[in-house]
């Protein structure tokens, strides 16, 4: 089990963002959340990277409580993200991106890096080299030197998880990675996820697409006004009445409404 | 026959410049990581004072005062950076200056000790120190062919001009590296830079804390090269010249602070006759600047456009050459 979520309850105000929901996932896998819009899947993220501290409840990474710490000591940990509305750094070089995401992994400080000491330059070297590795992984090597605003979107998705992954995560969280993508670029992103698994990091994705949900995660969990309706593998969810309706709605909400 | 070449007038203009390239790059500094900070009149004010007292009262020698200063302007450089982590933007703008005017009022009212609004005259002359050190060698500036006065303005410009060198050779390593895409991530999204594992916190303080060093430099050896300042020289007008030089220039790049600075300090000189207006030429420049180019004359894709151009776009991605 890498990462577990227990009993986690989030309120806004007088909003309930989340309700006990408790879930884990195991090293390895790929574990889905999908639910309507508004259900608290980001929130969710939002929780587990440390951006909203939880009402109630404890998330723990590998044994060790990891909720109310810092977000950069979240990363520091093992865990990055990439947001469902993009943020890169637009400004940047795709290649700097990416090494910004060493960061946490890297050590020179401003003296070091003024001085261009022994030890900086070859670090320097290996993550240039590491960040060029990734941009090939994500099919970007021949736009290292682009801005990254200038990319296309589903590149600019692509460059997100090279950047989250230049911090050697042990869990990747994807916050709808397919969402703006065509029917090409999506098949292509599924390879990228089944390419990221191999590298033997646990994924955890949030995502609308179904079909890409069901051929790619081992199992679902599945939210609905902030709690907790299901969990299972893809087939099971896919059966399960309460996720149905949750989706389709029922016949007598179609009266009411 | 080198005399014939050296004028002190341009000398002096010179050194005005190599000291407001150090004030524009502590504007740059701050910016990097996304702050807009005014205080760098107030850091100034500490620098120059803290010097300008330990060399006139304590027989302290000049470098020391300078470190001193420079330090001193460091440590309130920490002490106000931390509390205003939680300003952005203008908010942050307006914190630091009120502590710019908050430094004014203290040394215009503590009397006693900076002889308020009339200032500290005699201070120790950085030139006239340097020549009278090297007379304790023997040394006469007249085999150089050098009158003393010119001597002195030359060993101002010689001494300003490396540590200009040094500074912007620091910067420039500094922004090529880990802490310099730590600074432009926090700039550019701080929420995303976290995620990368970046201390905001930390990287925050840190510029702040160099541009308020670097004020608090330019500040100690301003008033080395003028011996005479006053708290008038370290007003609110004061913190808006230093941001203007910056942002006029370019405020993402270094080379923006060294244009904008020099620029603006040549201006008023050689249109001396316009020099009373010079406030004004820099709000309409400001105003234009703010509408039609924000990023100020100088910024990252010309760089890049120039580079490409001279560069014959060089096919390399593991060296790329500082801007």
């Amino acid at each position: 089990m890498v990462l577990n979520v227990k009993k986690i309850s989030k309120n806004f105000g007088g909003i309930q963002a989340l309700t006990d929901v408790s879930f884990s996932i195991n090293e390895g896998e790929i574990l889905g959340i999908i639910g309507p819009n508004g259900a608290g899947k980001t929130t969710m993220f939002n929780m587990i990277t440390s951006f909203y501290t939880p009402s109630s409840g404890e998330i723990t990474f590998k044994d060790e409580v990891i909720s109310g710490l810092k977000p950069h000591k979240i990363t520091d940990k093992g865990i990055c993200r990439t947001f469902q509305n993009i943020r890169l750094f637009p400004e940047m070089t795709v290649l700097d991106n990416v090494l910004v995401g060493t960061h946490s992994r890297t050590v020179s400080g401003v003296l070091k890096s003024v001085l261009r000491t022994k030890s900086q330059k070859q670090e320097e070297n290996n993550i240039r080299a590491k960040a060029m590795d990734l941009l090939e992984t994500v099919n970007l090597l021949d736009q290292y030197d682009d801005i990254a605003k200038n990319l296309s979107y589903g590149q600019q998705r692509r460059l997100e998880i090279a950047r989250a992954l230049a911090s050697d995560p042990k869990l990747i969280l994807l916050d709808e990675p397919a969402a703006g993508m065509n029917e090409r670029e999506t098949a292509e992103l599924h390879h990228l996820i089944m390419k990221i698994k191999e590298m033997g990091i646990t994924i955890l994705l949030i995502e609308h697409d179904m079909p890409l949900v069901m051929k790619t995660c081992d199992r679902l969990v599945v939210l609905n006004f902030g709690k907790k309706i299901a969990e299972g593998d893809p087939e099971e969810i896919q059966k399960d009445p309460e996720v149905i309706k949750a989706y389709l709605g029922t016949e007598e909400d179609d009266e009411s409404a | 026959m080198l005399g014939e070449f050296i004028n002190p007038y341009y000398l002096q203009v010179a050194s005005f410049i190599l000291i407001n390239i150090i004030l524009a790059l502590s504007i740059y500094i701050t910016l990097a990581s996304g702050q807009l900070s005014l205080g760098s009149a107030g850091f100034m004010a500490i620098g120059a004072y803290t010097t300008a007292l330990l060399t006139t009262n304590f027989e302290v020698s000049i470098i020391v005062g300078i470190i001193a200063g420079t330090l001193l302007a460091g440590i309130l450089g920490i002490i106000i950076g931390i509390p205003s982590l939680r300003l952005t933007g203008v908010f942050l703008a307006i914190a630091t200056l009120g502590f710019g005017e908050i430094v004014r009022v203290v040394l215009i009212n503590t009397e006693e000790i900076t002889r308020g609004a009339i200032g500290i005259s005699g201070i120790p002359q950085l030139g006239k120190e340097i020549l009278t050190f090297f007379e304790g060698f023997g040394f006469d500036p007249n085999n150089l062919g050098l009158t003393p006065n010119q001597f002195v303005f030359s060993a101002i410009f010689l001494v300003l001009l490396i540590i200009d060198i040094l500074l912007i050779w620091f910067f420039l390593r500094q922004k090529n590296s880990r802490v310099g895409r730590a600074y432009s991530a926090i700039n550019m999204d701080e929420d995303a830079a976290a995620t990368m594992g970046i201390n905001v916190t930390y990287y925050k303080v840190l510029s702040f804390t160099q541009g308020a060093i670097l004020a608090g430099f330019a500040g100690a050896l301003y008033a080395h090269v003028l011996s005479y300042i006053s708290p008038a020289d370290f007003s609110y007008h004061k913190a808006v010249e230093i941001l203007v030089f910056s942002v006029f220039g370019g405020s993402e790049v270094v080379v923006g602070a060294i244009f904008g600075a020099s620029f603006l300090t040549l201006l008023p000189e050689i249109l001396r006759s316009i020099s009373d207006y010079r406030f004004m030429i820099y709000g309409v420049l400001l105003v234009v600047m703010m509408a039609y180019r924000p990023q100020g004359i100088i910024d990252e894709r010309m760089l890049r456009w120039v580079k490409k151009r001279f560069k014959g776009g060089k096919k390399d991605g593991t060296k790329r050459e500082e801007n």
